[in-house]
């Protein structure tokens, strides 16, 4: 084989002469192209994934049915104020990781590296989700044990005068507790699924790598 | 960026342009990848390029940016056939009709090459440019002694291949 691979290497310098040749105008017409690396891909990714709970936290009526209601205000304040906390944390977390990705690193290094600030937007994502399904349990929690909770809730008067309270409590805690169970499992779904597609050949490479140092 | 490093960057890259279609020949499978690779490589070098000191020749440089782009940044576009299926087709006909002629020999070597994995890949092509196991080493972020025990463990591999 030894020998077998040096004859190979003979005829790999030999075979420069087929290679293509671009001009200097091809080359230069590419440099001001769009890359399209998997590193601008998590970039994009990354950022719709940090706004979008953002923007079904700042949807109009998601917020004011929160913060209408008095029960849930002060509760609701910290709980904002805790999560911005976090938020803020986890972006400048991920923008020093994302910054410090460079393709001239080895190879190594530089899969680790996107691996660790994808990392960065897996557990912004695990906690958002945790923090939605969180609020949508307060909410059924709240509506269980006061009744001045379930009465603030938009529409509940209309239901009453159809249904007694006690199948109109019960009723809104399953919806509660069932739809922040589906929205959770759902949107962890999509993400899980795009985490795993982008990654896949890279984790693939970098265990490749690092399986040899042990 | 200014027209200067702009000219100095194409011209040096047009000189050097034969590295970049290795890489892209290596691990791409038809005409239309191989100008996507090429692209991407010259848009990471550009990118990269003003970090450039010189300390270093040109050409040394551009074998980890293009490597690391293959490897680890390009996304394969899903035109692309499956390298298995696309070689084992090839590697069939090949095997079938063999004979001893080293012409013969070398298409079942290069065969077999573009079936290894991405990181064997980066080994053999390495090792197929002169590249001494330092650098190997350096390029990969492996230790030198690991980078020796993966190129035999590569040849053994290459030997199942040829010869099941």
């Amino acid at each position: 084989m030894m020998d077998e691979l040096e004859l190979l290497k003979k005829d790999w310098q030999k075979k420069e002469e087929h290679l293509p040749k671009l001009s200097y105008d091809e080359i230069h017409k590419m440099i001001w192209k769009k890359s399209s690396s998997i590193v601008k891909w998590i970039l994009i990714i990354s950022i719709l994934e940090i706004t979008l709970p953002q923007l079904l936290f700042l949807f109009p009526s998601f917020r004011s049915a929160i913060s209408d209601s008095s029960t849930f205000n002060s509760g609701y304040i910290a709980l904002s104020v805790f999560y911005y906390i976090v938020v803020i944390y986890f972006i400048y977390l991920f923008y020093k990781r994302y910054k410090e990705i460079s393709v001239l690193d080895d190879a190594k290094n530089l899969m680790r590296k996107i691996i660790s600030a994808r990392k960065t937007v897996l557990y912004y994502i695990i906690f958002s989700l945790s923090m939605l399904f969180l609020i949508f349990l307060y909410y059924a929690i709240g509506i269980y044990i006061s009744d001045e909770a379930l009465m603030s809730i938009e529409g509940v008067d209309r239901l009453l005068e159809k249904k007694s309270l006690e199948e109109t409590r019960n009723a809104l805690f399953w919806v509660f507790s069932l739809s922040g169970l589906a929205v959770t499992v759902v949107m962890g779904g999509i993400y899980f699924l795009l985490y795993g597609l982008l990654l896949r050949k890279l984790k693939r490479n970098y265990q490749e790598l690092k399986k040899m140092e042990v | 960026m200014n027209k200067e490093l702009e000219h100095k960057f194409v011209t040096e890259l047009e000189n050097n342009q034969n590295i970049v279609h290795k890489v892209c020949t290596l691990y791409t499978n038809d005409r239309d990848s191989h100008k996507d690779l090429f692209q991407e490589i010259t848009i990471q070098l550009w990118k990269a390029y003003p970090k450039f000191r010189g300390d270093s020749k040109f050409s040394t440089w551009m074998y980890r940016v293009a490597l690391n782009t293959a490897i680890t940044m390009y996304r394969k576009s899903k035109k692309r056939i499956r390298t298995q299926d696309y070689e084992s087709v090839i590697f069939k006909i090949t095997a079938d009709e063999y004979d001893e002629t080293e012409e013969q020999q070398l298409k079942l070597m290069y065969n077999a090459v573009k079936q290894l994995g991405d990181i064997d890949k980066a080994l053999v092509f390495l090792y197929l440019e002169d590249k001494n196991y330092t650098e190997i080493a350096e390029t990969l972020g492996i230790t030198e002694v690991n980078a020796r025990v993966k190129m035999n463990r590569i040849k053994n591999k290459l030997r199942t291949i040829l010869d099941p």
